[in-house]
Formats: C-alpha cells, structure tokens, sequence
C-alpha cells in the first residue's frame, strides 16, 4: 500500500509540468543543490582542521559540542524555508477504503526523505571518524554522530507541527531568528551560556553510549505528535490554509476612485497582494527590505567617496516590491485574464494600472527610505537617483520581460523557496535591472565624476519618465501581440 | 450581429474548429450543442478573440474582434472560472465589473435586484471570497456578471451544468425574462437538450468542429436532436 502511494509521489514528481518543461529552473536548481552538497562535504571534511587550526581549539569535540544546540537553532530555520509537508497530496486519497493512519505515516515517512536530513551525516561523520574515533572508539564516534543525527530528524518533525501551527507565516521565523541571534549575543557577552549547556548535554554522549536511548525518544515523540495531529486533522478543509470566512478583510482604498478606471483596477490588485499569502508575503519582505542599507551604511569601508555599491542598495531599497512582485507581474492575475481580456478594459489602461502600481510602491520605499538621511545627505541622493531609474527604465525591462511565458501561480502558497511560475525569463530579469544602472554610471566613475554618475544614473530615469506615455504604448503594442500566448498558457493547468 | 467567415482553429495537425459560414442575427437566441470535444468552447473563445484563430474571422457588429476592445462593452459573457477573481468578495467583483461599465452604487443595487431569486440569498452578503463558493454560485455569480452593462449579446458556456433544479428553473425564466425586455442576442452553449430548445429558437449541431445541423425556429427541435445524439 504505502509503496503504492510512494510510486504515486515519483509519477507526480515526474509528471508535473516543471518537470518536462521549465528545465532551466530545474537545471537551476539542480546546480544549487549539487553545490550544497559539495560545499557541505567539504566542510564536514575539513571540519577538525578548521576548528583545531583555524579557531585554535585544542578540544575540538568540547567546541563543537558547545555549538549544537546553535546549529540545531540554525538547522530549524533552514528547514522551515526549505521543506514542505505536501499534505494537500493525500486528498485523492482520502474517500478511498485506506486507512487514515495508513495515509498520515506515509505522509510524514514520506515528508523525511529530503536532502536536508543527509546533511547532519555529511556535516558530522567525518568528523566523527577522523576525531573521535581515535581518542574514544569507533563505536562512541557512530553513537555520537548518530545522536546528532537523530536530533536534527527530531527537529524536521517539530518544524512540521511548528510550521502548521505558524500557518508558515513569516513573522513566526522571524520571531525566531531574532532569538537565536539573542541567545548568541547573551552567549558572547557571558549573561547566559547556552553553549555550555550544549557541551554538557553532546558531551555525555560521548561519555556514556547508552545515553543515545534520550534522542531516540525525542524522535519518536515528535514522530507521535505529528502522528496524532494529523490524523485528527486530515480534513481538507482543515489542511488547507485557504481561509474561507472573508470578514474583516472586506478593505476597499477609496481614495484610488479619483484616478477613475486605473484606480479601480489598481484597487484590485491591491487586494490581490494582501488577501493572499504569496504576494503578502513579498510586501512583508520588501518591506524587511528597508533595513538592507543598514548593512552598509554602516560599514566605512563602503561609505568613503561614492561607490558604486551604494547604486546596488539603492535599487534594492527602492526596488525590491518592483522587482519581487514584477517578477510575476502577469501571473499574478493568470486565474482572471481572460476576464481582463473580455472586459472592456483596454491593454493600455492594464498596462498603465501595472505602471502606477510598482511605480508608487517605489515612491513609497523611497519616502520611507528618508531617515537614512541620517548617515549623509549623499545616501538620499542616491537614493532618489534610483527611485527615478526604477521608474524611468527598470519598470518597463519588468513590464516587458514579464510577458514572456508567464504561468499560472498559486496565490496560497508561501514565498520561501517556491519557484512556481518561474521561467528562464524570471532568472534573467534581474541581470539588466541590476547592470542598467551601471551602464550610466561607470564612464563618470572611471572619469573620477561619481556625483555626475549618480546623476546621470537618476537623468535616465526622468527621460524614461518623460517619454512614459511612448513607452507605454509600445509595451501594450507586444502585450497585445502576446496575449493569445499568455491567455493559453493560463488556461492550461 | 455576429458573422463568421471560414474559421478554423487546428493544433498541430488536428482540426478543432471548421465553420465556413455562420452568421447570429441580432435579437437571436442561439443554441450551440454537440458531444464532448466538438469545439463549443473553441468557437465561443474565438468569438470572445480568446484564441487566435489559425484562419478566418469574426466579426461582430460588422467589426473584427480582433485587435478592437470596442465589442466588449456590449458583449457580456461567462465561459469558466478564469472570467471570477477569485480573491474578491462577491459584491466588490460586481462593483468592479459595473465600475467598468460606468454603474453607480445605485444603479448596481438596481441591477442585482433582478437576480435575487436566483441568488437564493446564497451570493450577497455572505462575506466569502469568490474562491471559497461552490461551484454552482460561481456559475451564478458569472452568469449575472454576464449582464452587467445591459449587453446586446449575452454569450454563455454550459449556463445550467451544477446548478440546482430549482436555480435551473429559475435561470431559464430569467433569461427569457431579460430577452422579453429588450433585443438580446443570446448565444448559450449546453448538453441539456430539454433547456437548451426551451430557450433557443435556433439550434447549432457541432461535430468535430464542424456545423453538422442548423435547426431554425423547427417546432420539434426537441425531436431532431433527440434523434441526432441517439446514433
């Protein structure tokens, strides 16, 4: 039975459509998890020469078992972004004569076949073998790695249970990362030692093999709490996320009626973005975006003179929802296009509702970049250099890469590591947003003029905002010329 | 009203739809069916300029719909679920839609009272997204939308398919009703024969993408097509 469903999840993988189809994402992210898992073999390798050589530690065990506690805090967080319980894949399952909890283990025994759950192997068995094995016994070194393993398989149960309960919401993470980096900071300053907590814990088990009896339960706990939660759970009403009760979300932006229909379909799509978790979340981040430049504004190294880098900041700071959201800018609406295209709405009216809205985003950024006032007026400069170039040129490199081969995408779900509706165009989008404004700036830079570059960086934006109109219509003359293209693409699913 | 000249739609090397000559006077109520895969869906989007067509044109009001937004103020349609958004509440979608059609609150208020019954106090006011609705108030949601703007030419795709007896009783009337009114061009694809001749005085065959029968105003329609689909 259960091979049968797990033959049912290798068709499904191989099947799905970004199997066969979009292979430059797959190709992508084939390479990003090779080189994980290079780097993380490399590092496991050299782990011992790192911390013996590299930090001087004369007990490398002691070290490193300081840090486990840490790297499980870490491990948590990355997991979260990373793994998935595809509950909603069980479904077709459900009214067929099968067991629930016949379906709820091959879920969860399922959910533990991951990368991630090597990577504890990878990272620690050389290490156990090449230290611990000497100094102790070959089997104390497998006890030990085997502890560590089974302590990150606990935790991959407990992000589950953590990330149903969070609705894979990302303050939750958030929240979480803030008190690692506290603990870490309370650790340094010496007000509480979590590492020598997790010294004392990692190192019995080195002392004492039998010890490993304390993980094996903590597994099987989690195992059993994610068991019973699901079992009891497996509604599909109740495993979905979609929220069915539309009251209190009801908003309406009444002061976009005075821009007559732009404002209207602005105002729509401004419920798009916050009723649901996809663009939602990318609002959320643009706006974590903001303290991006506090990385380097507060660094000398890149604060004497001009440089260039500041241009790179700048966008971000500025551009980041434009960029993120754009990404997708025709997706987004690909469940209503054809709505769009039998209404009467013309396409330069849907193109320049497109314009404003990542246009005004951008203003806003801007405006709410201003206290970086406080490390220079030359910040703010640049800063305004990029709001224009971001409304001047880049909005119409997305407008018209966007159209390329948009697919549908799934509103529901979250925005970590979810490459649904990226295409090759979506990887490539961000090369000549990033370099455009280079192009302006070097020659002023190399002459040893980079106030002029910043400032032709930001004239370029207000040409591109003078012509606007000019450039609007011919991006709605190629969405025109594509939209049978888009409008099959969104209809099949 | 609407005339099509030498359509054809093919993919790759199979032919969905092949009308030489169809032509929909205004005031007509015209009736599309055939079998799964007849190109009912085909043709009624490449009258919608949702498809391009591989040749031939459509014309409505003596205008090709292709690259000319002007037809879709008088035309209203609901084919599937790609014509909701589905992240708007009921309400706000009929807003948006009158919005585009220059609708005042008032006047919307006055256009949904004519929907009421077949709403069945299911649809207003129940704070729920379009998404979250069952199938059958989605098609009742569409079909109503369809009407928003006091269209000449209402083109619907499978009206009746999951609705209740009791709303498929109700549509019919009020279809017939909104036509009594004014000179509304219907154009109403369906499987169901006993609906579908009730509300159309003419009724296409399509097969293959091709016009097999071309039933006018024939008082035993019924019959015919009875007779059609039992071979």
């Amino acid at each position: 039975m259960v091979n049968l469903l797990l033959s049912h999840s290798w068709k499904r993988f191989t099947r799905s459509i970004s199997f066969s189809k979009d292979t430059a994402t797959l190709i992508f992210t084939g390479i990003l998890g090779l080189m994980m898992f290079v780097y993380a073999l490399a590092l496991g390798l050299t782990l011992d020469i790192i911390i013996i050589k590299g930090l001087k530690q004369n007990n490398a065990i002691h070290f490193l078992n300081s840090l486990f506690l840490y790297y499980l805090g870490f491990e948590f967080i990355m997991r979260y972004m990373m793994q998935n319980l595809p509950v909603l894949d069980v479904q077709p399952y459900l009214h067929l004569p099968m067991k629930k909890s016949k379906i709820v283990h091959f879920l969860l025994v399922r959910s533990a076949v991951h990368l991630l759950n090597l990577l504890p192997l990878i990272l620690f068995l050389p290490f156990a073998l090449k230290v611990i094995a000497p100094q102790h016994s070959l089997s104390t070194a497998l006890v030990w790695a085997v502890t560590v393993w089974l302590c990150s398989l606990t935790i991959h149960y407990l992000v589950v249970l953590f990330k149903k309960a969070l609705d894979d919401n990302i303050f939750g993470i958030l929240t979480l990362l803030a008190i690692i980096v506290l603990l870490g900071a309370s650790d340094y300053y010496g007000w509480f030692r979590l590492s020598d907590i997790s010294a004392s814990a990692f190192d019995s088990f080195v002392t004492t093999r039998a010890l490993i009896i304390i993980p094996l339960t903590l597994l099987a706990t989690a195992y059993l709490l994610c068991f019973r939660f699901f079992r009891a759970a497996m509604y599909p009403e109740e495993i979905s996320y979609r929220k069915t009760n539309a009251s209190g979300t009801t908003q309406d932006f009444s002061f976009l009626k005075s821009f007559g229909l732009i404002g209207e379909m602005i105002n729509v799509e401004m419920k798009l973005i916050l009723r649901n978790k996809r663009p939602k979340n990318i609002l959320y981040l643009s706006a974590f975006f903001l303290l991006y430049g506090l990385i380097f504004y507060t660094n000398d190294k890149y604060m004497e003179g001009l440089p260039g880098i500041l241009l790179f900041v700048g966008i971000f700071i500025t551009g980041i929802f434009m960029i993120n959201y754009g990404q997708l800018l025709f997706s987004w609406q690909g469940g209503h296009y054809d709505f769009t295209l039998t209404r009467p709405v013309s396409m330069r009216e849907y193109v320049e509702s497109k314009y404003w809205l990542l246009s005004a985003v951008t203003i806003i950024c801007f405006i709410l970049s201003t206290p970086y006032l406080y490390f220079g007026w030359k910040i703010l400069f640049v800063h305004l250099a990029m709001m224009l170039f971001n409304m001047g040129i880049n909005v119409f490199v997305i407008l018209n890469l966007a159209m390329w081969d948009p697919k549908k995408v799934d509103l529901q779900k979250g925005v970590t590591f979810n490459y649904e509706g990226v295409g090759l165009a979506q990887w490539i989008m961000s090369i000549p947003i990033l370099l455009g404004p280079y192009i302006f700036y070097l020659p002023f830079s190399f002459a040893d003029q980079p106030e002029l570059g910043i400032a032709a960086v930001g004239l370029a934006g207000v040409i591109g905002i003078i012509f606007r109109s000019k450039l609007i219509d011919l991006t709605t003359r190629r969405l025109m010329a594509r939209k049978y293209k888009i409008a099959a693409g969104f209809r099949k699913d | 009203m609407i005339a099509i000249e030498n359509l054809r739609k093919e993919y790759k090397t199979q032919v969905v739809v092949d009308v030489d000559q169809l032509s929909i006077g205004a005031g007509e109520s015209f009736g599309l069916v055939g079998n799964n895969g007849a190109g009912k869906t085909t043709l009624f989007r490449m009258i919608l300029d949702l498809i391009r067509p591989t040749s031939g044109t459509v014309t409505i009001n003596g205008k090709n719909v292709q690259m000319n937004d002007e037809w879709k103020f008088y035309v209203g349609s609901y084919l599937d679920e790609n014509f909701l958004i589905q992240y708007l509440t009921p309400e706000e979608y009929f807003k948006f839609v009158g919005k585009l059609h220059g609708y005042s609150d008032a006047d919307l208020a006055g256009f949904l009272a004519k929907f009421e019954e077949l709403f069945h106090g299911e649809i207003i006011g129940n704070k729920k997204f379009i998404g979250d609705l069952s199938k059958g108030n989605l098609k009742k949601v569409g079909i109503a939308a369809a009407f928003i703007g006091n269209p000449q030419v209402v083109i619907l795709d499978e009206p009746f398919e999951n609705l209740d007896p009791t709303s498929q009783i109700r549509l019919k009337e009020l279809l017939k009703r909104e036509k009594s009114q004014r000179n509304l061009t219907y154009l109403i694809s369906s499987h169901d024969l006993n609906h579908v001749t009730e509300i159309c005085e003419r009724i296409v065959i399509l097969e293959k993408g091709k016009v097999i029968k071309d039933l006018k105003g024939s008082a035993n329609a019924l019959v015919e097509l009875e007779e059609y689909f039992k071979a």
